[in-house]
């Protein structure tokens, strides 16, 4: 086996990431894989000026404006090899987390019957695949007894909507009539009106955002007063020890088995380094308490749950009345 | 003054063995009414739970009677996500509540009596403030002592011990027995759970058992053995108990 190749090229690679220098170029890594990145807009570092606001991509700086695109493409690309990803980030475990996030949460209404109007509505942002929808939407019926609630999936990708809708198809939750689907940018929700939304879920999707308080604003925006905003995402590990180990595995590791298992290197690597882009567990916290939520469980100093010593994390906001 | 770290700071620092017995030695740090302490729940928190709590009489200490809080309030079923402990949250909401609503009653005892009758007159006060809900008291029970919420159960035992010495005026340093605070939880929890099963109409054993175990005081100095078989006890028996029964624990 090519073990041996792996662990050298994952420890050059870890060596030359941490710590990280951005912007940082994939290019360095390595010849053989050079080949295969060769984008142009890698080649010039951007710089920051007053016209030109930037963002981060990955640990690239580029302007603001064409992040969204990128980040666009990243997804097309990763659409259908889009499990392997998950399983990779998350050392297998990621259905376990998502399950776990919904039934945390326990959404539906106890005993609401179809078409009285009473169900809740829930916005599922960069719902992609569906893969939390489906777990809503089941949770509600079969845990709660509830033939109301409705749920929307919502996602800048057509491509990863139409990846979730053919699984909704295969699934046999089509034709519920629950399910619908909105091409969104969730910093600007403007389909959805003010006050409307009981839960706004988001696994694996914020820190894709270009900015995430405009994100935050626009979920405190559509929730109902009393609604819930959850968001489940990679996160930072208690653990310095583990910690170096698991970048090690993902930013040594992923990229390559990315490029070998889905072909897209580049891809694979962008969202590696968004996961350590990622404010931390306390910032990420401040950040919705500073967009108007009530954080559960703040007083006991515990204003998230960390999954797996903190490879994920649950943080969650109550919109005040 | 004594030192203020916090009660919960000390024990959770100790590994799980030592703590039970460490609870009750580390000095008192906290009276409701020697500090200017910041309210114990936030406004939503108190609007969610007060509201809940009215309805443990008929739906107990359960999720349900939390999701009804919330209604009252005006909040949503999933705004219930506010407590993550769940309805743990209304058991602990009811014991702080209710322990630092002592102070104003401890104003209407009388000065000249003694420190045993001023405690048992207090320690009946709190009890009877489990009255409305006494039938579902043993579910609040088997919650308090699941693992997973045992620091906090056995440190308001604690505090509701601290603050029933303090308000009947046990101030100073002596070898008297009720200084022992151990000894006074372990007598109120078992006053506590006798109060389940006692079916007197206003609960009179309840207050004969209560003025016993009182009087006995000086004898039961293995106050630390009993709160051990009171844990052992609630977190064996009665959880299996209610278990058996089909309460979800
Ligand atoms: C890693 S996937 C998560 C999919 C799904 N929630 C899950 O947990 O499996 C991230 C998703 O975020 C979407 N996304 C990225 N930026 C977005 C934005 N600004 N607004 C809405 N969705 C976005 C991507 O298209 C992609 O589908």
């Amino acid at each position: 086996m090519s073990t041996p190749t792996l662990t050298r090229t994952s420890t050059r690679l870890t060596h030359r990431l941490l710590p990280p220098r951005p912007p940082y170029r994939c290019l360095s890594c390595s010849r053989l894989l050079a080949q295969q990145q060769q984008h142009q807009h890698q080649q010039q570092p951007p710089k920051q000026d007053a016209q030109n606001p930037t963002t981060h991509f990955g640990f690239q700086t580029v302007p603001s404006s064409s992040k969204q695109s990128r980040v666009a493409s990243v997804f097309t690309s990763v659409a259908s090899s889009y499990d392997t990803m998950n399983d990779l980030m998350s050392l297998g475990t990621h259905r376990l987390w998502k399950d776990h996030f919904v039934r945390s949460i326990d959404p539906g209404i106890r005993d609401c019957a179809e078409g009285n109007g009473s169900g809740q509505t829930i916005l599922d942002i960069a719902g992609g695949t569906g893969d939390i929808a489906f777990r809503v939407l089941e949770h509600c019926t079969l845990v709660k007894n509830d033939h109301a609630s409705k749920i929307i999936v919502s996602d800048i990708n057509p491509d990863m909507l139409a990846e979730g809708k053919r699984r909704a198809r295969e699934g046999g939750y089509g034709q519920s009539g629950r399910l619908s689907w909105l091409e969104a940018n969730a910093e600007d929700l403007r389909a959805m009106p003010d006050n409307s939304v009981d839960l706004y879920t988001v696994a694996f999707g914020i820190r894709n955002f270009t900015s995430k308080p405009r994100a935050l604003r626009e979920a405190f925006r559509v929730l109902k007063p009393g609604g819930v905003f959850a968001c489940l995402e990679f996160s930072k590990l208690n653990s310095r020890l583990l910690e170096a180990v698991y970048k090690r595995w993902s930013f040594g590791a992923i990229p390559l088995i990315g490029q070998l298992v889905a072909g897209d290197r580049e891809s694979y690597q962008y969202l590696v380094e968004s996961i350590e882009r990622f404010p931390g567990q306390e910032e990420w916290m401040g950040m919705i308490e500073e967009a108007g939520f009530l954080v559960p469980g703040v007083e006991e100093g515990k204003g998230w749950e960390d999954l797996m010593g903190g490879i994920a994390c649950v943080h969650k906001g109550v919109k005040p009345l | 003054m004594g030192p203020t770290r916090p009660l919960h700071a000390v024990f959770l620092r100790h590994p799980a063995p030592l703590r039970s017995n460490l609870v009750w030695q580390c000095s008192r740090s906290y009276h409701s009414y020697e500090h200017e302490a910041p309210p114990p729940f936030t406004p939503t928190e108190d609007a969610i739970l007060s509201a809940a709590l009215a309805h443990v009489p008929t739906h107990g200490f359960t999720n349900t009677a939390l999701t009804q809080g919330a209604r009252d309030a005006g909040y949503l079923d999933v705004s219930t996500n506010l407590f993550p402990a769940g309805a743990f949250s209304i058991v602990k909401y009811h014991l702080v509540t209710q322990r630092l609503a002592l102070a104003r009653h401890a104003s209407s005892l009388q000065s000249q009596s003694d420190i045993t009758t001023k405690i048992r007159k207090l320690a009946l006060h709190r009890l009877h403030a489990n009255e409305p809900i006494v039938h579902h008291w043993q579910e609040a029970l088997a919650l308090l002592s699941t693992a997973r919420h045992l620091p906090t159960s056995l440190r308001e035992l604690a505090l509701l011990s601290d603050e029933l010495l303090f308000l009947a005026g046990s101030t100073t340093v002596t070898s008297a027995w009720y200084t022992n605070r151990a000894a006074l939880a372990a007598i109120y929890a078992s006053a506590e759970l006798f109060m389940t099963q006692d079916k007197s109409k206003g609960f009179t054993e309840t207050e004969k058992f209560l003025k016993r175990r009182l009087e006995e005081g000086e004898k039961i100095r293995g106050g630390l053995d009993m709160v051990g078989k009171w844990v052992g006890m609630q977190a064996g028996g009665l959880v299996d108990g209610l278990r058996s029964k089909g309460v979800w624990i």
